[in-house]
């Protein structure tokens, strides 16, 4: 990297498509006006284990009117191909959990589909469910295989029995987090078109070649067969990771039978009931601190709720258990992650990814033996914290960790200790305060060897031929709101010595970009603005050109041939991890973070207020500030949400407060300006020594505000969301087992 | 995506014509004021209607006039914001300006009017869902079914009345004026209510609420207090409004302490404003009342919160409010919900 001072690295430009998102003039799926759309709707299983006996359609009903698709339509096999191939596109004969698709119905008009999937009876034979984790480990009733265990994953370090021997203070509880609704503004959508033997698909969706991977193998077509166009996106928050391939194919199978393009898109209710969910958790910890409140030994057993198909599960559970020790030194170490099956829809990706509940459980563990070791949690964790040089769980040697760094950070500016002794005091009044702290790390990129097998490509296009020079950035990744657009032209204009208008990046459509991989993981700037920086320097290398050039002498340089196309490949030697063994480079960069929360609560009624939040986030370079604060403060609304308000309610394994009255997030009333201390420490994997920082804000934020209420009130809790009613209920009618002092 | 029903739409300019289209078909015609609870509950099919007739364009049924020493009559096309920016009701009339900001959001309080809000539908957690999920469960006896699924057993509908405007108006006593082709009449606005989450008004289908009178204050100070998760947008699951006047010696002349959304209708808690007049008022004598507060209330399974809570809550925030009133010393600080105006 070149220490030549920087022109648009760290500046705050406006984003790409900010005005027409404001405005309403950016065109979202449901927005597009196709020529002789049909509207598609899905008949769903109202039970959540049964068989299907027999599909009605009413007499009365004139059916020539509308087009109708169930499994029989399918042109090869009944699997929407993942990590297990076990999800059929619709159900057969099993139905395995509630909203299960079952029939697909296209009309010329969304009513009239809908008044046909009214006059379509399902009869069913309801068979004995499971639907909590603890009904899936007894596997009295199988979903999955004999033990319904979709995927276990164990790590070992060190000698545990030794290191709970050398232990002056043992710990062992147990912590649950529920499930947690992604909630993107915009609900799933997908328009599919049959051109010739062509398929084009737009959606609002993360990965367009996640899609086509899809569409592929459903319907046995070559990659150019396939269009997948990434649309405008209203959010997407993982939801829209994987979820969108099974809704492509749906789209796809009816308009291919209507023989016209079939639009799909979900109302709220059937976006939040049928579609995936952050994983509900159970994790016990077993933990052993020496006189000097050092870890000696941690033991996790950690169980994820994957629901009734495996999806993504594997490699959740995978995130979950390599985050299981949070940002701390432990010599013995043994973690024991499962995600197993049972009869809900299936749960899936969601920013974090398995780390927020790992990381809830331990960082509230390290509340507990802080308590137990008379330090307070700011000292417990200074004490603990990853240093360089340090290793983690996998034995991954630390180049860089800025865990004490952001630790300090964090503290000073929150006054933390000083706050943390005022509220130690006796307190009395009808309000008790309390102020708490996380310490984390969030793992930036692919897990593992994952990078190594996706090969990331981009493109970047410099084209002298017109008038004007034109350059172009062709990638895969797309932009949900987390500024992938902005960054990437600042990336690219800072190195070539460009303005950022003079740098444009092409619409995300398979037709015209390589696949870059999916934008999930925090990667996308870290691994693919990456590709950008290295095929802007490598156009300068082979133009015989320094770093800024600038307009000019890109123009002159390139007056011989006109056009220089670079292609960059991100391919990573697989050998740094050991997946068999979990041994290894987990991840390229490891993210620091420290999230302190002030909370008052009302001891009349119980409720809670959050009144101040303060972050250090080690975000290795900031290429746009603007946009990486505006990640970190949506982070922690997200997992504040996670950690006070929102709970998915479940009836037989259905979600029934499916709606934005009874689900409920924050607004802005309800939560404080949340003060963001950006800590760069030019170590990242990415361009300019950036590093992720899509997900990290979220982990840090439920422990926080836990930590803090259980300051306030002399108690802890260990069940997620704590909201006045847990409150109230632990204070009035104390649970044994979920809360203790 | 929800689309309105068809449906005839008129917009007459006077009150005469209104009622009079009205009375072609009162059980067939609804009014709609700023629409911001008639609009939704049509798209979802809660409700039907063959003609709306709008209010919109009537003359003479909006705006403030008077002050807290005569009185005040405000009408009912009178938008919620405009209620909130107003420095005299915010003067003379402090608990039913506080309710009125307390409701849903800015936006809506642009568009929605105190009528609306007076009559404002019930709504309970089997009713307030799309048409699929209302037809998956069978119905509600609310709309198109037969069981209430709050009391399955129950013979009643147990939707929760909803409005923030009346508890506190109905303590100070507040009247509304209603107009039809038969003439106008004035009723306590208390007797406008009736605890059936269908049927929950008394007015005539062929009725038009014109008018909201507030009686002239006297020594009387008035609270509204709200429960609800957060501190914007949500309808309320609890709300205190109450009226307390007291002497130069501290004893209470007159109170009224009313409850929202515990039942189908505001409900008024007669035990605890008998309670309180004729003594001075300490925190005693409030903390009595407030335990007296919590018989009529009868919140079920149908809101937000647990319902054990929520019953736990109404002791609590009437106890606030009379608190308040009283001068007490404060045990709840800033219910954080009750005053959000934002």
């Amino acid at each position: 990297m070149t220490e030549r001072a920087m022109r648009l690295v760290g500046n705050r430009p406006p984003q790409v498509q900010a005005r027409e998102r404001v405005t309403g003039e950016a065109q979202y799926v449901d927005d597009l006006a196709i020529p002789g759309l049909w509207h598609g709707v899905t008949l769903r299983s109202p039970i959540a284990r049964g068989r299907i006996v027999e599909i009605e359609p009413d007499p009365d009903f004139d059916w020539s009117r509308v087009v109708l698709v169930d499994a029989r339509d399918l042109p090869g096999r009944n699997v929407l191909p993942l990590i297990l191939d076990d999800q059929p596109v619709l159900a057969e004969r099993e139905i395995r959990h509630p909203f299960e698709p079952v029939m697909l119905i296209a009309a010329p008009d969304r009513a009239l589909a809908l008044e046909a999937r009214n006059r379509l009876n399902l009869r069913y034979e309801a068979k004995p469910i499971a639907v909590e984790i603890s009904d899936a480990l007894e596997a009295r009733v199988k979903v999955f295989g004999e033990d319904n265990v979709f995927k276990q994953i164990d790590i070992a370090k060190g000698d545990l029995e030794a290191g709970f021997a050398a232990a002056t203070i043992e710990l062992e509880r147990d912590f649950w987090t529920g499930p947690q609704e992604q909630l993107y503004m915009e609900p799933q959508g997908m328009i599919a078109a049959w051109e010739g033997d062509q398929l084009v698909l737009r959606g609002s969706l993360q990965c367009p070649y996640y899609v086509q991977a899809a569409a592929r193998a459903v319907f046995g077509l070559e990659p150019e067969q396939v269009r997948v166009i990434a649309c405008e996106l209203g959010g997407g928050f993982g939801g829209k990771e994987e979820y969108p391939s099974l809704l492509a194919v749906h789209a796809a199978l009816l308009a291919r039978k209507a023989g016209r393009p079939v639009k799909m898109v979900y109302d709220r209710a059937e976006d939040m009931q049928a579609t995936t969910k952050r994983h509900p958790s159970q994790t016990r910890i077993r933990a052993g601190i020496d006189a000097e409140g050092r870890l000696t030994a941690l033991a996790v057993d950690l169980v994820l709720d994957g629901g009734a198909y495996c999806t993504l599960s594997p490699v959740v559970l995978s995130r979950a258990v390599l985050h299981a020790g949070s940002a701390y030194a432990c010599p013995n170490v043994a973690v024991r992650g499962r995600v197993v099956a049972t009869n809900t829809p299936p749960n899936g990706a969601f920013r974090g990814f398995g780390a927020p509940q790992a990381l809830f459980a331990m960082e509230t563990m390290m509340d507990l033996l802080a308590r137990a070791a008379g330090l307070d949690p700011l000292e417990m964790r200074r004490r603990n914290a990853l240093r360089a040089g340090d290793e983690t769980s996998t034995g991954q040697v630390l180049e860089q960790a800025a865990a004490a760094d952001v630790l300090e950070r964090a503290a000073e500016a929150a006054d933390f200790r000083a706050r943390r002794e005022l509220y130690d005091r006796p307190q009395t009044g009808s309000i008790r305060r309390g102020i708490g702290l996380s310490l984390i790390m969030h793992g930036c990129g692919f897990t593992g060897a994952g990078e190594s097998r996706l090969k990331g490509r981009l493109t970047l296009d410099l084209d002298a031929r017109g008038e004007q020079l034109l350059v172009q950035v062709r990638t895969g990744s797309t932009d949900m709101g987390q500024g992938m657009r902005t960054t990437f032209k600042q990336l690219a204009a800072e190195i070539l010595g460009l303005e950022l208008d003079e740098v444009e990046v092409a619409a995300q459509d398979t037709a015209l970009v390589p696949d870059s991989g999916p934008t999930v993981a925090s990667r996308t700037l870290m691994i693919v603005g990456g590709l950008v920086a290295r095929a802007a320097r490598q156009a300068l290398t082979s133009l015989g050109l320094e770093e800024g050039a600038g307009a000019e002498a890109l123009r002159l340089a390139l007056a011989g041939r006109g056009r220089l196309e670079i292609e960059e490949v991100h391919e990573p030697p697989a050998t740094l991890f050991d997946e068999d063994h979990y041994r290894g480079q987990a991840y390229p960069s490891w993210g620091y973070a420290c999230t302190i929360c002030e909370v008052e609560v009302d001891m009349t009624t119980f409720e809670p207020r959050i009144v101040d939040v303060v972050t250090c986030q080690d975000v290795g370079r900031a290429i746009h500030p603007g946009i990486v604060e505006g990640q970190i403060q949506g982070g922690i609304a997200q997992g504040l949400g996670y950690a006070a308000f929102e709970e998915v309610q479940m009836h037989d394994g259905a979600m029934v407060n499916a709606n934005f009255n009874r689900y409920i997030v924050p607004t802005a009333m309800d939560l404080p300006p949340i003060r963001v201390l950006l800590h760069e420490s030019g170590q990242g994997a990415g361009p300019f020594g950036a590093k992720g920082i899509g997900e990290m804000p979220v982990d840090g934020a439920a422990p926080a505000y836990v930590s803090a209420l259980a300051q306030a009130l002399r108690t802890s809790f260990r069940e997620l969301p704590v909201t006045p009613e847990a409150i109230a209920e632990s204070f009035l009618r104390p649970r044994p087992g979920k809360a203790d002092a | 995506m929800m689309r309105l029903p068809k449906f005839r739409f008129e917009m007459p300019g006077t009150l005469a014509e209104a009622a009079a289209i009205v009375a072609e078909n009162p059980d067939r015609t609804r009014l709609v004021a700023g629409g911001t609870d008639l609009w939704p509950n049509l798209k979802r099919r809660h409700q039907e209607a063959g003609c709306v007739v709008s209010l919109a364009k009537v003359a003479g049924i909006a705006g403030i006039a008077g002050d807290g020493a005569t009185g005040v009559t405000i009408g009912a096309m009178t938008t919620l914001a405009e209620i909130c920016e107003n420095d005299m009701l915010a003067r003379d009339y402090p608990g039913f300006v506080r309710a009125v900001r307390s409701i849903s959001a800015p936006v809506l309080r642009n568009m929605g009017t105190i009528g609306g809000n007076l009559c404002l539908d019930t709504r309970c957690t089997y009713y307030n869902q799309n048409e699929e999920w209302r037809r998956s469960i069978g119905y509600c006896m609310k709309a198109e079914g037969t069981v209430c699924w709050v009391a399955p057993g129950s013979s009643r509908c147990w939707a929760t009345s909803a409005t923030d405007s009346a508890p506190v108006l109905c303590a100070i006593g507040a009247t509304i004026k209603l107009v039809s082709t038969e003439g106008e009449r004035v009723i306590d606005l208390a007797a406008l209510y009736q605890d059936d989450g269908i049927d929950y008004l008394t007015k005539r289908r062929d009725e038009i609420l014109t008018e909201l009178r507030l009686p002239a204050v006297g020594g009387a100070k008035s609270s509204y207090w709200k429960l609800r998760r957060r501190g914007s947008i949500d309808f309320p699951v609890l709300g205190v409004g109450a009226m307390l006047e007291l002497d130069d010696q501290g004893v209470c002349t007159r109170a009224a302490v009313w409850l929202g959304a515990v039942r189908s209708a505001p409900v008024a808690c007669a035990d605890a404003a008998a309670h309180l007049v004729g003594k001075k008022i300490d925190e005693n004598v409030v903390a009595e009342a407030a335990k007296l507060a919590r018989k009529p209330a009868a919140p079920l399974d149908n809101t937000d919160f647990v319902v054990a809570w929520r019953k736990t809550m109404v002791e609590r925030y009437v106890d606030g409010v009379l608190r308040e009133l009283a001068g007490l010393p404060e045990k709840v600080k800033n219910p954080r919900h009750g005053i959000a105006c934002v």
